[in-house]
């Protein structure tokens, strides 16, 4: 196994292939996908931020106001600003201007799948560079096929986005440490894009700073003993450029900074405890389960990646050269830290230890190149082991490949065979759904069955989301969404048990309880729809 | 050590385990065509008064979209228990069972493609009476709102009174028959809450109106040995128990039976008074509810005599 491999021209061209064939096929899945909920907040922001950019252009000196800087900017203020401004961008010139896509919402989407696709992208490049081209391509590939990695990298939210940048920001943080200061700037300004995209982002200088102390603190006493700066300029250029960077990607926080970044922190580290389904049991106060995290992950993952995971890991705590695996181990953990308290909220599934996975997978990597090596060296200088790279990559990456295929639309109530898969996961009482996307796959019956000008009572879906699909032409025009039942002649539900009393609203009024139709995967329900 | 070399080939090995598990999985629990192919069997085995159920319990939605609300209406999907139900009619799949039947006889079983159909009978059905619940409305019941005396005023009963529901955070749904007390949250009439598991439990609604008492008296009940009853609030909105308990009084000829106080946090909870004095008989029964906290006490409840 090769270790710090330079990267090549084919290094980099297989890095492009991956990214352009991750889009496509992104794009290619996007049509029954219906808006996740917080989607529709974001595309509210977007538009907001988007006519302030469209000011801007017009009449700079008025879009600097103040007043009209809180005008633009106040919607969903709670998150950072970065990748909602390219949203709307995307809106502004790939889909006014261009013409690039068809929908509305998959231009305000396509951000989050470009970053998506440069994540994979990166970890390929990285894995290769520290377990070879065949490690990196395992590695990439096992990130891009984790199903629900695949359902979130549709979306217009900050996800993937966040997973892209914790782990380009790594990269450049490893690379910074031979103590090149253009790597140490990179590290400085991608971090800022970072903190730009979503809080995740305070984790990680915890992981780099354990990394520091593990790896080089003793080393940087003894030189600051001699006067001689030994601490990673990259941490300088994290105190320095980063919070520029991030002020200025943020026009909310361009006046009265501190008082809305302490708002900003105080909303998330005080955020409320949405309910949420695990093993039976409906979360909605601490303490929260412990287990949550590792039990979704095993449930969710599939087990060849972390089986391989678990042979990297290993391998890389027997080999020689401790430092990057250090780095990947530190940002693994760091991500999934939160989860070690139980007073840590757990509404949203595995999306927010999701940074996580890249690390997980780059290990995958390097257990697959160690396998690899093993079996090949069954029949040295036979034909059969020189293919042993490419059959065993096939073999551990065609279950994940089958598994997100079919997971497509319903990503969040996707579960591995581990859980006994969907209906398995049913019968263990693990979330089947949430964030009302779900709807997207019901949208042929909805425009079949709802009476001429009628109103849809969308439930999880949120209104803004619904009118995304109208405006898409995904729902028929004249169909309105409600959060009214009693005004309703079609009303969806999206399952949650703390969420069954709406079900039981609808029972009253329509006055009946059988579903129209249900829209179920591996045959689980996970929405269903009632008719007037 | 020769050997264990191999034992490496089991890592892609694992991956193709992994993938016929997961096709294994994806295919194993029975697809709605399947169900719907069910429904001509189940109704045939179906009498009137059986209940109908199927397991796992997710798959209910799916079984009421193919059998249809003829079979599962709201009234046993939503009912207080099964103790007075005297047969089932059990359609489970997966190997599941419904395990509201454990402890009844099986009188017929086969299996239909991936199901499994079991006829199950109740050891012990308890008969009812009389449904305080399915009488909720003229002739049998008159609701007043206030404390005896000057305040007491008559609530009236409309078949189309607007209906109204709150959501997911708001109210429980507002039905169109019901008895309006004044105030849109303040009436009596048959709803359904989530209780402790979020399942469905239908019951007559007696919010009282802030401090004062909601009186609902049925006339010409034929008593029994006792009264049975569930009482609740949604779950989902008070499971936090931050509220004060409400007290449910019941009256049998005018003579109190017994008191049942009702604290949040318990969800659907049983109840009962002793009425063996009056057995056989027949009497006007009164329900008291009220409570001292003046907010929000959005009380449901079911009741028979039995």
């Amino acid at each position: 196994m090769t270790e710090k491999r330079r990267l090549d021209a084919f290094d980099f061209v297989l890095a492009l292939v991956l990214t352009l064939a991750y889009l496509a096929l992104l794009l290619n899945s996007v049509a029954d996908l219906g808006y996740a909920r917080d989607e529709g907040f974001y595309f509210q922001a977007a538009r907001s931020y988007e006519a302030w950019f469209a000011l801007l252009h017009s009449d700079a000196a008025r879009a600097l106001e103040p007043g009209t800087i809180d005008g633009y900017w106040s919607v969903n203020h709670e998150h950072p600003a970065l990748m909602k401004s390219l949203f709307a961008l995307s809106h502004r010139y790939l889909w006014s201007g261009l013409g690039l896509f068809r929908e509305q919402g998959t231009a305000y989407r396509f951000p989050g799948m470009a970053m998506s696709a440069l994540g994979v992208a990166l970890t390929y490049a990285w894995g290769a560079r520290e377990g070879g081209r065949w490690a990196g391509l395992v590695s990439a590939l096992a990130l891009a096929l984790m199903p629900r990695v695949f359902y979130h990298s549709h979306l217009a939210c900050f996800d993937m986005p966040v997973t892209t940048l914790v782990l380009v920001t790594s990269y450049a943080f490893a690379r910074s440490l031979k103590g090149r200061w253009g790597w140490a700037l990179t590290t400085g300004v991608l971090y800022g894009l970072l903190l730009d995209t979503k809080h995740n982002a305070w984790l990680l200088p915890a992981a780099f700073g354990a990394h520091f102390l593990v790896t080089g603190a003793a080393h940087a006493a003894r030189e600051l003993r001699q006067k001689r700066w030994a601490v990673p300029n990259a941490f300088v250029a994290m105190a320095l450029i980063s919070p520029v960077v991030f002020y200025a990607g943020w026009p909310w926080i361009w006046h009265d900074t501190l008082p809305r970044l302490r708002e900003y922190v105080a909303f998330h580290t005080g955020h409320e405890y949405y309910n949420m389904e695990f093993l039976g049991h409906t979360y909605w106060k601490p303490p929260m389960p412990r287990l949550y995290a590792w039990v979704m992950t095993l449930g969710t993952v599939p087990g060849v990646t972390l089986l391989l995971f678990a042979i990297g890991l290993v391998v890389a705590w027997k080999g020689r050269a401790r430092s990057t695996p250090l780095l990947w181990l530190f940002c693994l953990l760091t991500c999934y830290a939160p989860w070690w308290s139980d007073v840590t909220p757990i509404f949203g599934g595995t999306k927010h230890w999701m940074t996580a996975y890249p690390f997980l997978c780059l290990f995958a990597g390097k257990g697959f190149a160690f396998v690899a090596e093993r079996i090949r060296a069954l029949g040295p200088g036979r034909l059969w082991a020189e293919l042993t790279p490419p059959v065993v990559a096939a073999a551990v990456l065609i279950g994940p490949l089958c598994m997100t295929l079919h997971s497509e639309p319903w990503g969040l109530s996707f579960y591995t065979p581990l859980v006994g898969g969907a209906p398995g996961a049913a019968s263990l009482g693990l979330n089947r759904t949430f964030w009302g996307y779900t709807t997207g796959a019901l949208q042929g019956f909805i425009n079949e069955r709802a009476p001429r000008r009628g109103n849809v009572y969308v439930h999880d879906t949120a209104l803004q989301s619904w009118e995304m699909l109208r405006q898409d032409r995904r729902i028929r025009e004249d169909l309105r969404g409600t959060l009214d039942i009693a005004s309703s002649s079609l009303a969806l539900y999206q399952h949650e048990p703390h969420m069954r009393r709406v079900e039981y609203e609808t029972w009253v009024d329509y006055g009946h309880d059988a579903p129209a139709a249900v829209g179920t995967f591996d045959g689980v329900p996970v929405i269903w729809v009632y008719a007037r | 050590m020769h050997r264990a070399r191999f034992l490496w080939l089991l890592v892609p090995f694992a991956g193709l385990v992994e993938l016929g598990l997961f096709a294994k999985d994806a295919s194993r629990a029975p697809r709605i065509t399947e169900w719907q192919a069910m429904r001509t069997e189940v109704a045939r085995l179906k009498r009137a008064s059986d209940l109908l159920v199927v397991a796992p319990e997710w798959a209910d939605p799916i079984a009421r979209f193919a059998f249809g609300d003829e079979l599962m209406p709201v009234a046993d999907e939503a009912r207080a228990d099964v103790t007075t139900y005297a047969r089932a009619v059990e359609v489970d799949t997966l190997d599941a069972s419904v395990p509201e039947l454990d402890g009844w006889g099986v009188t017929a079983e086969h299996r239909s493609g991936r199901f499994r159909i079991r006829v199950r009978e109740n050891p012990k059905p308890e008969h009812v009476l009389f449904s305080f619940l399915s009488n909720a409305h003229p002739p049998f019941l008159d609701v007043t709102a206030g404390d005896a005396g000057a305040s007491e005023r008559r609530c009236v009963y409309s078949e189309h009174a607007p209906s109204s529901t709150g959501g997911l955070h708001g109210h429980l749904a507002f039905p169109r028959e019901r008895y309006l007390c004044g105030g849109e949250a303040f009436f009596v009439g048959v709803t359904i809450l989530d209780d402790q598991d979020y399942r469905p439990r239908r019951c007559v609604w007696a919010q009282p109106p802030e401090g004062e008492s909601v009186r609902l008296s049925f006339s010409n009940v034929p008593l029994g040995r006792k009264i049975s009853g569930y009482a609740g609030l949604s779950y989902f909105l008070f499971r936090d128990g931050q509220h004060d308990p409400v007290t449910l009084s019941a009256h049998v000829a005018g003579e109190p039976v017994g008191s049942y106080e009702h604290r949040d946090e318990r969800g659907w909870h049983h109840f009962e008074f002793d009425t063996e004095r009056f057995a056989g008989q027949r009497a006007n029964v009164e329900f008291d509810v009220r409570s001292d906290d003046p907010s929000d006490r959005q009380f449901c409840f079911y009741a028979d005599t039995r």
